[in-house]
């Protein structure tokens, strides 16, 4: 993000008659009428302008709604959002083949410590013993950007064999259609029982409103059908996504949106070590050395990797993505935020409160 | 170990610095609210969690309570700090706590009290320590009605050294009495706060609750006492609390007995530290006075 939320809020306050004119203008202007008409699959996911626009209310500040000629970064580079949006997706599709074994020589198998504390942290599916009929509350999970299924089967696993309630099920949505193919064949591999309470959707973060079901590789995306509703979700979690995002700030009133009251946004993303020193210019010397390196010897892609490692340095500290949690309505506890392995990566909860 | 309060301060221009810079008002529009700088508003802290409603009786959301010190010493011309729970804590935290004397300090807890403020069984996921911090609302709650059963006991009586002594015994005596509603779940308790990364925390409350008890007691020190005291004090604290999770008797008499022995042999082990160190200072004084009135330059 170029200008930081803070600063665009300021802005806003200075000039409310900006702020009024923003949610209609933003339908009507005619560059992005010929936009949407020109190239629908292009912006079809980038672009809430069908229904959408209702639910997202003239309170939305201007930064949260996503635009898709808005200038954001790409890695080091500035690009506009709409432009973000086709880059991570040639990125995730060149990647997607070797995304888990690339991970597993990133962080010398670390990020499964770190994925396994996530989940377990949250205890899905965990419901106390009481005396009614059915102790157990059913739990629906939405797992964002979790092509791979990393997170989600995990969430089963914890679900329905540690906690034992069978009554948990998981969709998991990514924008794109290659990594989610891997996530499909890797989960035949799981019992019939927690096959049968996944789903897969391609959907657009920043909205949800808009779902497809899965697509066999090589075919054209099929049209949005289905939508993901307000008060739905139980546990909303984006393990290592969020930062690939176009437009942070709608991804998370989207989630507020699609989350029940009481239910919890959670994210695990790498985040900054600048606490400690010595481990972060190690930490530094690794990411920008060595993992671009890696990408080339054993993926054959050196720029994909390149822009991992950018798109973690541009992502915003724990303190100012905890504010633009709350600053999306979420509530949180303590600090807000929890540093794995001396800051790099963070686990961030949030809470949709009871209005 | 925190410093002992500087008598000397100069209370005004200090209170007003600390208040731009501690206190949550500060943080509001100039003239919207002003909190009295020592305010110690303890005793709003607890009532909600004790009070017991029939579960389907319960307002849609609970009332939060208001939180206050978590500084290590007592200032009258500083405001207390924000204590250690966000509202949200707060409200799931109390909401649990209500369920602690069944199902103990648990996630059961914490999930049942979740359904009752009328939220998920993955809302209390967002409480950073979990169980932990279900524990520690207990300790900090308990801690916190102390200032409110102090008054009721003592009123704003004299104060004296010995008036002090006794104060220390019913105050102690009050705090274990507070746990006499989870006493059967206390030693989960202590289990879950002797869990390596809880010790510090579990170990800095303990500390702040002998500060309080000789503070509430009306003790003045400045002196090294300070420190020995309330050493003294935690450690007896401690052990009575662990006497008192195998307690049987009634109204838990054994472990009032036990805390009045510990009080009792510290006071008395305070007399003879206080008897020798008199003594050495006098030898040493007078060895070089000899030594003086033999020549020796010293």
């Amino acid at each position: 993000m170029a200008v930081r939320p803070t600063q665009l809020r300021r802005a806003l306050l200075q000039s409310p008659s900006r702020l009024r004119q923003t949610a209609p203008n933003t339908i009507q202007h005619p560059e992005l009428q010929h936009l949407l008409s020109a190239a629908p699959s292009a912006f079809s996911s980038a672009c809430p302008f069908s229904s959408t626009i209702t639910t997202r209310t003239q309170n939305t500040p201007d930064y949260a709604v996503p635009n898709p000629s808005r200038p954001t970064h790409f890695g080091f580079q500035t690009v506009t959002e709409a432009e973000k949006v086709e880059r991570v997706a040639t990125v995730f599709t060149s990647v997607a083949e070797s995304y888990d074994r690339m991970n597993d020589l990133m962080s010398f198998g670390w990020h499964r410590i770190w994925k396994d504390y996530f989940v377990t942290s949250l205890n899905p599916g965990f419901s106390p013993l009481t005396s009614g009929l059915d102790p157990r509350a059913p739990q629906h999970i939405l797992d964002i950007a979790g092509g791979t299924g990393d997170i989600a089967f995990r969430m089963l696993q914890t679900a329905h064999v540690v906690n034992g309630n069978p009554d948990v099920r998981v969709t998991i949505s990514d924008i794109n259609p290659a990594m989610l193919t891997v996530g499909k064949q890797r989960s035949t591999l799981l019992p019939a029982s927690q096959q049968a309470a996944l789903s897969f959707v391609e959907a657009n973060a920043e909205d949800l409103t808009r779902t497809a079901p899965l697509s066999p590789p090589g075919t054209r995306t099929p049209a949005p059908t289905s939508t993901i509703p307000d008060a739905s979700v139980d546990l909303y979690t984006v393990a290592f996504g969020i930062r690939n995002f176009s437009n942070i700030p709608a991804a998370l009133r989207e989630a507020y949106r699609v989350l029940k009251p009481g239910g919890v946004f959670a994210c695990l993303e790498f985040s900054k070590a600048d606490a400690h020193p010595l481990l972060n210019t190690l930490y530094k010397e690794w990411s920008f050395r060595a993992i671009p390196l890696i990408g080339q010897l054993v993926a054959g892609d050196r720029d994909s990797y390149q822009y991992l490692v950018e798109s973690i340095e541009k992502f915003p500290s724990q303190a100012e993505f905890r504010d633009m949690i709350v600053d999306a309505g979420f509530v949180v506890g303590g600090q807000g935020y929890e540093d794995l392995t001396g800051g790099v990566a963070a686990i961030h909860k949030g809470m949709k409160p009871r209005v | 170990m925190p410093s002992p309060p500087a008598a000397s301060r100069s209370a005004g221009a200090a209170a007003a610095v600390a208040r731009r810079i501690l206190h949550p008002s500060s943080l509001l529009p100039p003239g919207t609210t002003s909190l009295k700088p020592c305010l110690r508003a303890a005793t709003t802290t607890t009532t909600h969690a004790h009070t017991t409603t029939p579960r389907h009786h319960l307002p849609a959301s609970l009332p939060i309570p208001t939180r206050t010190s978590s500084r290590p010493y007592h200032s009258y011309s500083h405001p207390p700090p924000p204590g250690p729970f966000t509202p949200t804590e707060s409200l799931l935290l109390a909401a649990a706590y209500r369920h602690v004397p069944t199902h103990g300090f648990s996630a059961s807890a914490l999930a049942l009290g979740a359904r009752d403020a009328g939220y998920l069984d993955i809302s209390p996921t967002i409480v950073p320590d979990g169980v932990f911090s279900l524990v520690q609302w207990h300790l900090v709650t308990q801690r916190e009605a102390l200032a409110a059963r102090s008054v009721a006991l003592f009123g704003d009586g004299q104060k004296g050294p010995n008036v002090v002594a006794s104060r220390v015994e019913a105050l102690a005596w009050e705090r274990l009495l507070g746990n006499a509603e989870v006493v059967w779940q206390w030693q989960e308790a202590l289990a879950i706060m002797a869990q390596p990364s809880y010790v510090p925390a579990s170990v800095k409350e303990l500390a702040m609750l002998a500060d309080e008890i000789w503070f509430l007691a009306g003790d003045v020190a400045v002196d090294p006492t300070w420190y020995t005291k309330r050493a003294s004090l935690s450690a007896i604290y401690a052990a009575a609390e662990l006497f008192m999770t195998n307690d049987r008797s009634l109204g838990f008499r054994d472990t009032q007995e036990f805390l009045r022995r510990r009080l009792q042999e510290a006071s008395e082990m305070g007399n003879v530290a206080r008897s020798v160190r008199e003594w050495l200072s006098f030898t040493a004084s007078a060895g070089i006075n000899v030594l003086r009135s033999k020549g020796v330059q010293i």
